[in-house]
């Protein structure tokens, strides 16, 4: 062994190995502890826990013997696809917009980017405070005062009811979800708070996009819409890819917007971890329910990254 | 000919304009909600919406509250601002001196289980934090049982910062070698290459040439680790209960009771509590935006 390999090996110990030590104890081994608990019925004795070995009876209770935990998956999937679908729509619409020359242009933009520095449990209530369902709420006021809400009447923004529920197939697909009007609500806070992150990331793709291509596009007659789809889309993909992940494996996991606004009433798989776990102090199933949203994050990553390479080939 | 093309031009422009301006509104008008609600009196604040939008009475008195000894509700607020900027800040500092290292040997020097260490690194940081808060509350109650034996009743780890602070590295330090990884592949080796020839040692190469260059790339992902732990929630819910360790975001959520919601005063403290995360976003936006992009690079 040379010596600049011995000082290689010894710099890569140097350097990685407090990172790992540290990911070690409050990652991984907490992971083996928790995939060992989440296969016995486990509950809180003094001192200690009780623990009685179920194998994987816990697993296959959820998906089989376990309505709620079906809704929950039904509505956290409701939750995820419509909220991406707002903020990729909102988000592309801002940023080509932004992207265009106009006054006073970085000063928009530093101000399109503070929502996104709103911390999560100030944006709850904020918009629990805008949704008043009486006559205080900001939103009930706004409307009556542009007139499309009559003046003596109120709207519980945060309120239970099914959308649609009258139309015939739409209002019995939204309750087999699960949607409510909270449901939708909460959508449009939290599209609020993160579109200026899906706009930056989508204006830092366009910045790199060569101008002359849209010249071209203009001498051949192509329109906004054919340019989007020919000329900013691929450019664009990998961007969407990347937001695609993040935002899925965010949304999917959410929790403090809808804790703080609904506490247990809409059980999204995050709530409904959080309510066997810590509220019933169920903790096998608790650790199993975690452990199946951590599934499901993951199988969403790699159906992604399936059909982006796919295209690509 | 000219004059529809100008018209055209013309009418693009006033398109394009009121599309800025309906972004902006919607991106201001919560916001501008927010400090408005925290400067109404209370009476004022519930009335009814149709005239009532801006205060006839503005007051800052539910800010002073937060710096009044007197008030009740000083003490809590005091410590829960203390406790969030500490937490906050110790993370930061710890995951990013640790973490841009990590991140620095991942991309420059070869070894036989990089592949797989790049590969859990991205695993690590699609966990959700729930997965992570049974096995976290199970072990705490363990230790803590153990050290109420050894060292009495004082000495336990539940509702301490230093709790949060090892809890809160659970998700930053990943996050901090994932988005460093991304900087590092980007920055150019040659220097460091120069360093060595004129007789550093790798080690020393490390600290006095490669950090100092990737200064913008610390602030920016110190930056966004802040932020995130700034922002989280679930695990103080747990593992907070009184002002030794309850952090700002739990002190938000819990204000008000089952009866009142006194909006004013929860707006108060939502506006303090922006006030951090909004003077560094605007202070290094630049470099906000340049460190998003670089936990964004393929690999």
């Amino acid at each position: 062994m040379t010596r600049s390999e011995m000082s290689t090996k010894k710099l890569l110990i140097i350097l990685v190995l407090p990172s790992v030590v540290i990911i070690f104890f409050v990652i991984l081994a907490p992971i083996m502890f928790s995939f060992f608990i989440s296969l016995n019925k486990a509950s809180p004795k003094l001192g200690g826990i009780d623990l009685h070995w179920r194998g994987i009876s816990n697993y296959y209770n959820f998906f089989f013997n376990d309505p709620q935990f079906w809704l929950s998956v039904r509505i956290t999937l409701y939750f995820t696809i419509v909220s991406l679908m707002v903020e990729l729509i909102i988000g592309t619409g801002i940023a080509l917009v932004l992207n265009r020359e106009f006054f006073a242009r970085s000063l928009v933009r530093a101000i399109i980017l503070i929502p996104w520095a709103v911390p999560t449990v100030v944006n709850a209530r904020l918009w629990e405070w805008i949704y008043a369902g009486n006559d205080f709420g900001a939103l009930n006021g706004i409307l009556k005062v542009l007139g499309i809400l009559a003046k003596d009447h109120n709207v519980v923004w945060l309120g239970f009811d099914t959308p649609f529920a009258d139309t015939p197939i739409l209002g019995s697909f939204f309750s087999w979800m699960g949607v409510s009007r909270a449901l939708n609500m909460i959508i449009i806070a939290d599209t609020w708070k993160v579109t200026p992150l899906v706009v930056f990331l989508l204006l830092a793709g366009l910045q790199q996009i060569p101008k002359t291509l849209y010249e071209v596009g203009s001498i051949d007659g192509a329109n906004s819409w054919k340019k989007f789809w020919s000329i900013t889309y691929p450019y664009l993909k990998p961007v969407y890819l990347v937001i695609l992940v993040l935002r899925t494996m965010e949304l999917f996991r959410v929790f403090d917007i809808i804790y703080i606004l609904m506490q247990y009433s809409i059980r999204v798989v995050g709530v409904y971890t959080y309510e066997i776990g810590m509220k019933f102090l169920k903790f096998g199933q608790g650790a199993t329910l975690s452990f199946l949203v951590a599934l499901f994050i993951l199988a969403f990553t790699l159906i992604y990254i399936r059909i982006f390479y796919r295209e690509e080939v | 000919m000219v004059s529809t093309i100008r018209v055209k031009r013309k009418a693009r422009e006033i398109l394009l304009y009121t599309l800025i301006l309906i972004i902006l509104l919607w991106t201001l008008l919560p916001l501008i909600w927010l400090f408005l609600s925290s400067i109404f009196p209370y009476k004022e604040l519930i009335s009814n919406r149709l005239n009532h939008w801006i205060p006839s009475h503005a007051t800052f008195k539910h800010y002073l509250s937060f710096f009044n000894p007197e008030k009740e509700i000083s003490s809590r607020f005091l410590s829960a601002l203390r406790n969030s900027l500490i937490v906050a800040s110790i993370t930061t500092l710890v995951c990013l001196f640790f973490g841009s290292l990590a991140a620095y040997a991942v991309v420059r020097i070869q070894f036989r289980f990089k592949r797989t260490m790049v590969l859990s690194l991205m695993f690590i940081r699609m966990l959700p934090t729930i997965t992570l808060i049974i096995p976290f509350f199970i072990i705490v109650n363990l230790v803590d049982t153990k050290l109420i034996n050894l060292f009495g009743a004082n000495v336990h780890l539940y509702d301490s910062r230093s709790l949060l602070i090892i809890l809160y590295t659970s998700f930053t330090l990943g996050f901090v070698i994932w988005i460093m990884r991304g900087f590092y592949l980007t920055m150019p080796e040659e220097l460091e290459d120069a360093a060595r020839i004129d007789g550093l040692t790798r080690l020393q190469t490390v600290f006095k040439i490669v950090m100092p260059l990737s200064s913008n790339g610390l602030v920016a992902t110190g930056v966004l680790a802040f932020l995130l732990a700034w922002d989280e929630f679930i695990l103080a819910l747990i593992f907070t209960r009184t002002e030794n360790a309850v952090t700002l975001p739990l002190f938000i959520a819990e204000l008000g009771s089952q009866y009142i919601h006194d909006f004013t005063q929860i707006s108060a403290a939502g506006v303090m509590a922006c006030l951090p995360p909004f003077i560094l976003v605007l202070i290094f936006q630049r470099f906000i935006v340049s460190g998003l992009t670089m936990g964004s690079v393929k690999g």
